[in-house]
């Protein structure tokens, strides 16, 4: 009955059924601009989306820095200004969060080590979260696998903290989300992330947190 | 059809063109971008030596995770007037260097190991300049040039030297600095 009724009107009143039609059409145009430019935008604007690999505490873009990079690894690099590192000079490690998935925070000690893929050079850097290498008033954002002391072993201990620390010490900005990142320069890893084996890569354990 | 099927159809299609709306803008982003690497480095097509992007501490350069360690030092090439000979001299601090193209993609790379007698020379150019080269070339002396086609007209040469010891920062910028880039005409 009530369908019978509704088409009888439509058959009457065709120029509110085009007037409809037309507010949909629109309707539709506007929300597929809406959402097609908001999330391209919002997937470019920070790190790659896509081809990470994670091993332990840290990621690796393994094809960021080669030929055939992914559509939006090239256009996260157009936005920020990215320089990647090409995949026969090195290969870039990150970590924003500790072995157990904590965001890593300036107000907390952290304990890195003890071991670092085989590489020619390496070198461990602080960032904030917009990407700045840390200002501390030791003026010191990194460590390089020559600076680093060692023990008989070869193994190594960076303590990350506000306060100083014996050893290899790395001092932390006041406050604030920050992140690490590794750079390992002529390394036989860069070729292919499958040759980085998790163990070989320096673990990153809390120690304690002032508030 | 109801009103309300409508609605349903019309934010079905809106989906489905969000997506490819979507696709287009990645795509189109490093064509349309004017903060990326070569835009901000348009300026030094001009000039023959490379410029520095990021001294090795420096605090105040735009390129984003910048290694504290690395003076990073940059030309921006076109091959529209010819090939682009590039040659570095390599020290005893680590060096790489990489050739990227405008729109994405490192498609070469290569460290101070594969250097000849403290030298990288590298001619980059187009698939139809390598082919000219090549048709114009004396058989019995074939160029000793490393000659490396580019996908794109337009792109960056990209010279990293690292400083181990913060002591050799300077040693390592004034190696990035020394890098040249320039219009090979035969």
């Amino acid at each position: 009955m009530r369908r019978a009724s509704r088409e009888r009107l439509s058959e009457r009143r065709p120029a509110a059924r085009a007037a409809a039609s037309a507010v949909l059409v629109v309707y539709a145009l506007l929300l597929a601009a809406g959402l097609g430019l908001s999330s391209a935008y919002r997937m470019t604007g920070g790190d790659y989306p896509f081809g990470a690999v994670r091993s332990g505490a840290w990621t690796v873009w393994p094809r960021a820095g080669s030929r055939d990079a992914d559509p939006y690894t090239r256009a996260v690099n157009a936005r920020t200004g990215g320089i990647p590192l090409g995949v026969g000079e090195g290969l870039v490690l990150r970590a924003a969060a500790d072995d157990a998935g904590r965001a890593l925070d300036a107000r907390c000690t952290y304990r890195l080590g003890t071991t670092a893929p085989q590489a020619r050079y390496w070198t461990l850097a602080l960032y904030d979260e917009t990407g700045r290498p840390v200002e501390t008033p030791l003026g010191r954002a990194s460590f390089s696998s020559a600076e680093i002391l060692r023990d008989a072993n070869g193994s190594f201990t960076l303590v990350l903290s506000r306060e100083a620390q014996s050893g290899n010490w790395l001092m932390m900005p006041e406050a604030g989300a920050v992140n690490l990142v590794m750079r390992l320069y002529d390394s036989p890893a860069s070729s292919g992330a499958a040759a980085l084996d998790a163990r070989s890569l320096p673990s990153i354990v809390r120690l304690e947190c002032s508030s | 059809m109801t009103l309300r099927s409508q609605f349903l159809l019309a934010t079905i299609c809106a989906f489905v063109l969000a997506g490819i709306v979507h696709l287009a803008t990645v795509l189109a982003i490093p064509h349309l971008a004017e903060k990326d690497a070569f835009s901000r480095l348009r300026a030094t097509l001009s000039t023959d030596r490379s410029e520095i992007v990021a001294a090795p501490g420096d605090q105040g350069t735009w390129l984003p995770y910048p290694d504290p360690g690395v003076a990073l030092s940059t030309c921006a090439y076109t091959l529209d007037e010819g090939p682009v000979r590039v040659s570095a001299r390599t020290g005893a601090l680590f060096q790489s260097l990489s050739l990227h193209a405008r729109t994405g993609g490192v498609f070469f790379a290569i460290t101070d190991r594969a250097a000849i007698r403290g030298a990288l020379d590298l001619v980059v150019m187009t698939r139809r300049q390598l082919d000219e080269a090549l048709a114009s070339e004396d058989p019995d002396e074939p160029s000793r040039d490393v000659r490396i086609v580019s996908p794109a007209r337009e792109g960056l040469v990209v010279v990293r030297v690292l400083a181990i010891f913060p002591s050799q920062r300077g040693e390592a910028t004034e190696a990035a600095k020394a890098v040249s880039c320039t219009i090979d005409r035969e």
